[in-house]
């Protein structure tokens, strides 16, 4: 993958919008567990907001790469150290709108059926309905 | 001796074309990025002034004069430095031989002018105009495919060719086939495949459309110069996993149909392997690549899919005009050994993918060719050469290859299977000076080992459609050669397998790297062929003795190469860009092609290099190059065009999947 500035923030959002949110509404309508739980919520929106400034770490990070490529496995690993980032910061600090006690166990599934539902998305789907965008850096608009 | 007339000889290859540079200047000698920074005149003596374009050269980088000691090299406070023979030097005296590397120049320094000099001659290996393999011999190519001279054998293309204009009552008054379409792509290989396939996609009908070229397959001409440069049907190409010349989506992407083909066939390890690599490659695994049967094999069911069989015309295109209505007109031959045809087309939108112009071919071994008319013992990687590997297993010896890309390593495996059969081969790798490090751009810098470069791909991946590619296309014609020469240059790809070759060779002595530049090459008797090797500081001469010479070096040739591109630049006064090809828009049109109707015509592929796009002579580029022309064929509303967007490209894709027809016929 060879994603640009621009192009990391408009998958992101996108994917987070669409796929993210759908993935977010059983966990927060309560369909998995009886009650209404925003905090789902909450968190697909932080990592969304958190991201954008992840994205400039990563864009310059890549700039040290001779191919100004990231691998797949790299976007993993961003996820995995996003998510940490989020816990940490809720567990210690707090974050508005998750509480500290959420259950560490609900927010791990939660997070990681977004990520994979993002990441599955931008490698099918978003390739097939944006055709333009891998000649773009992942831009859409 | 007057120290101004001390004249000496720099050589190199261009880093983004490989093209050969090779001038005589008298010294002191200036070398830099910016002409109007570097001196006109030292101590009243003019100064012969050299533009290195690199990012990495500094605006006035070095200085070459002459002291009562001799000729020195001084860098000028540079910020990347001056190499000579591989280490940095602020200042030092230059030899007979030595190299100067600067940025991603590597110069040949020649004080005695004369014994170095390259023959002089047009160095290349034109494709036959009938058959399309590569000619040995260049004044052997039939006079019909020079269309600038069309009188000297046939009155085809008729003299109203001269015109600017033609019209369509001039075409019919030959009583020569005319027919009329609304998109014509010249070539019909892999580049105008894509962009038929691109157009059917859109909504172009089969009627509409028609693609003419020598062969029936589009992938013809790349499957022989594939199997020429050692790729047979199962070896792996150097080609991206989502570079799918049938696919515009790039999903499923090869890597995932191998891996599915496999998990069908129960080898869930090698299933597993293929997605491990594409999701770890290039830094945690090695890149995947196809095979180039898989490709071949995939080509064949879109071309099926699309009508290719249809759209595919025999005929090679002599000439093309404008026409007075605002189309263009394309004389054509269908001629064949047993019979002469003519006849023209007329279409409104055309679309040149005509490949390489010609295979470039070291000077020196076109000399020898020449002289001696021995063409077994010398050849290029490009041209058939399986005799070389025969007589090798048969008989061993030596064989010696120039070139260190890609090509290179694709033989040195060769001969590594061939002396398995037969250990008694030896290898010597020629290579002009040593490597000490990678081009550098930026904050990164291009990996090296062995004197090989590295590089996954032709170009750094994000070329295709990453940042790279938005700079470059928003760079003016002076940057844009500058960042190609960063980008530039020959490598290979960081391969295990080939890894582990080089290194058992060197071990075991049967595969040698040399270094030196080369004076000439001759026939030795019952020996096979002498390189006489440019020694340094005059100490004398090495000479390298092998039974076979593979060139392996290069591919690229200018526009003006290809007769037909030639007639056409020349007709019509098109821009050549600052590499010698085509000048294109961004759309890759040629926008001077354009007359007073709607017609227009667009490019693709290696005669469109130095423009908006780096990547323009591999798959996913010629797939950018399509998609940027289609989508300016549909703002211009051309005929049955529609814009893919988001639902028609889905509609599309589930068309491809489930092999129907794009559209109704
Ligand atoms: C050995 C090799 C390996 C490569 N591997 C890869 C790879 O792995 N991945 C990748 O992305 N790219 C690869 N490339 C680069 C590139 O994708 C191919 O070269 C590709 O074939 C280029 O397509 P093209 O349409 O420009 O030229 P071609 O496919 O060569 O088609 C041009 C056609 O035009 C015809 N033609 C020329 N003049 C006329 C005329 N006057 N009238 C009629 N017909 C004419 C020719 O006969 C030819 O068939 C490779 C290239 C080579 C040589």
């Amino acid at each position: 993958m060879t994603p640009t500035l621009l192009g990391r923030w408009q998958s992101r959002l996108l994917l987070l919008a669409t796929v993210g949110l759908l993935v977010t509404l059983p966990f927060s309508m309560g369909w998995i567990v009886l009650g209404s739980y925003p905090v789902f919520l909450w968190v697909l929106g932080y990592v969304a907001v958190f991201g954008i400034g992840w994205d400039l770490l990563y864009d310059y990070l890549q700039k040290f790469r001779w191919d100004r490529d990231w691998p797949a496995a790299f976007q993993l690993l961003a996820g995995i150290w996003e998510a940490i980032f989020i816990l940490l910061l809720f567990k210690t600090i707090g974050l508005p709108g998750i509480a500290r006690t959420t259950p560490i166990g609900w927010f791990a599934l939660h997070y990681s059926l977004i990520w994979l539902a993002v990441f599955t998305m931008s490698q099918t789907l978003m390739r097939v309905v944006f055709l333009r965008s891998r000649f773009r850096g992942g831009q859409w608009l | 001796m007057n120290p101004g007339l001390l004249q000496i000889r720099l050589r190199w290859d261009d880093p983004a074309t490989g093209e050969r540079r090779e001038p005589i200047l008298s010294v002191p000698i200036a070398l830099g990025r910016e002409f109007a920074q570097m001196p006109a005149s030292l101590r009243e003596q003019r100064v012969a002034r050299i533009m290195l374009d690199s990012g990495q050269v500094s605006r006035f980088h070095a200085l070459i004069e002459q002291d009562s000691v001799g000729v020195a090299i001084a860098d000028q406070n540079s910020s990347n430095g001056t190499f000579v023979n591989g280490t940095r030097q602020t200042r030092s005296f230059l030899t007979n031989g030595d190299t100067i590397q600067i940025g991603p120049y590597q110069i040949s320094v020649f004080l005695d002018i004369q014994s170095a000099a390259t023959p002089i001659g047009d160095s290349t290996i034109l494709f036959h105009s009938e058959t399309d393999l590569p000619v040995p011999d260049a004044t052997s190519t039939p006079s019909e495919s020079t269309p600038t001279a069309p009188a000297a054998r046939s009155n085809f293309p008729p003299p109203f060719f001269q015109a600017q204009q033609v019209s369509m009552r001039d075409l019919m008054d030959t009583e020569l086939m005319v027919h009329e379409f609304d998109y014509a792509a010249i070539g019909a290989g892999l580049g105008s495949f894509i962009w038929v396939d691109l157009l059917r996609l859109c909504g172009a009908r089969l009627n509409q459309v028609v693609a003419i070229g020598m062969e029936p397959q589009p992938y013809a001409r790349y499957q022989r110069l594939c199997q020429n440069s050692q790729i047979p049907l199962h070896e792996r190409l150097r080609s991206n996993s989502d570079s799918c010349p049938d696919n515009i989506w790039g999903f499923p992407s090869y890597a995932f149909r191998e891996s599915w083909h496999s998990f069908r066939q129960g080898q869930i390890g090698s299933a597993l392997k293929y997605l491990w690599q594409v999701f770890a490659e290039p830094t945690l695994a090695e890149t995947y690549t196809p095979r180039s049967g898989s490709v071949f094999a995939s080509i064949d069911r879109e071309a099926q899919r699309i009508g290719w069989q249809q759209i595919f015309r025999y005929g090679r295109v002599l000439s093309i005009r404008q026409t007075n209505d605002g189309r263009y007109a394309i004389a054509y031959s269908r001629s064949t050994a047993s019979h002469r045809e003519h006849a023209f087309i007329v279409s409104r939108y055309l679309h040149l993918a005509t490949g390489y112009p010609a295979i470039q071919f070291l000077p020196d071994l076109q000399a020898y060719r020449e002289k001696t008319g021995d063409f077994k013992s010398v050849v290029n990687a490009y041209e058939e050469h399986e005799h070389v590997y025969q007589k090798l297993e048969q008989y061993g010896g030596t064989v010696l290859i120039r070139g260190r890309g890609i090509v290179a390593s694709r033989i040195v495996q060769r001969i590594y299977e061939a002396r398995k059969k037969n250990p008694h081969i030896s290898l010597l790798h020629l290579m002009r000076s040593p490597k000490p490090q990678g081009n550098k751009f930026g904050k990164a810098q291009r990996q090296v080992k062995h004197h090989y470069e590295f590089q996954p791909f032709n170009w750094p991946k994000a070329c295709w459609g990453g940042e790279f590619r938005a700079v470059l296309e928003s760079a003016d014609p002076q940057q844009r050669s500058r960042l190609l020469a960063d980008w530039g240059g020959t490598t290979t790809a960081d391969r295990h397998a080939w890894q582990r070759i080089v290194q058992e060779g060197l071990n075991q002595g049967w595969y040698k790297i040399a270094f030196g530049e080369v004076e000439r090459v001759e026939q030795d008797g019952q020996k096979g062929t002498i390189t006489y090797i440019q020694e340094k500081d005059f100490k004398g001469k090495t000479q390298l003795e092998a039974d076979f010479i593979i060139d392996a070096t290069g591919l690229d040739a200018k526009v003006n190469a290809n007769p037909l591109l030639e007639d056409l630049v020349t007709h019509y006064d098109l821009p050549i860009n600052a590499l010698g090809r085509l000048s294109v828009a961004n759309d890759f049109e040629l926008v001077e092609m354009r007359s007073s109707g709607q017609g227009r015509v667009y490019a693709a592929g290696a005669a469109t290099l130095g423009g908006p796009h780096a990547a323009v002579d591999s798959f996913l580029g010629l797939q950018y190059a399509a998609l940027a022309a289609v989508d300016s064929l549909v703002s211009t509303r051309a005929p049955n065009l529609r814009y893919l967007n988001g639902l028609t490209s889905l509609t599309q894709w589930l068309r491809w999947v489930t092999n129907q027809a794009p559209n109704q016929p």
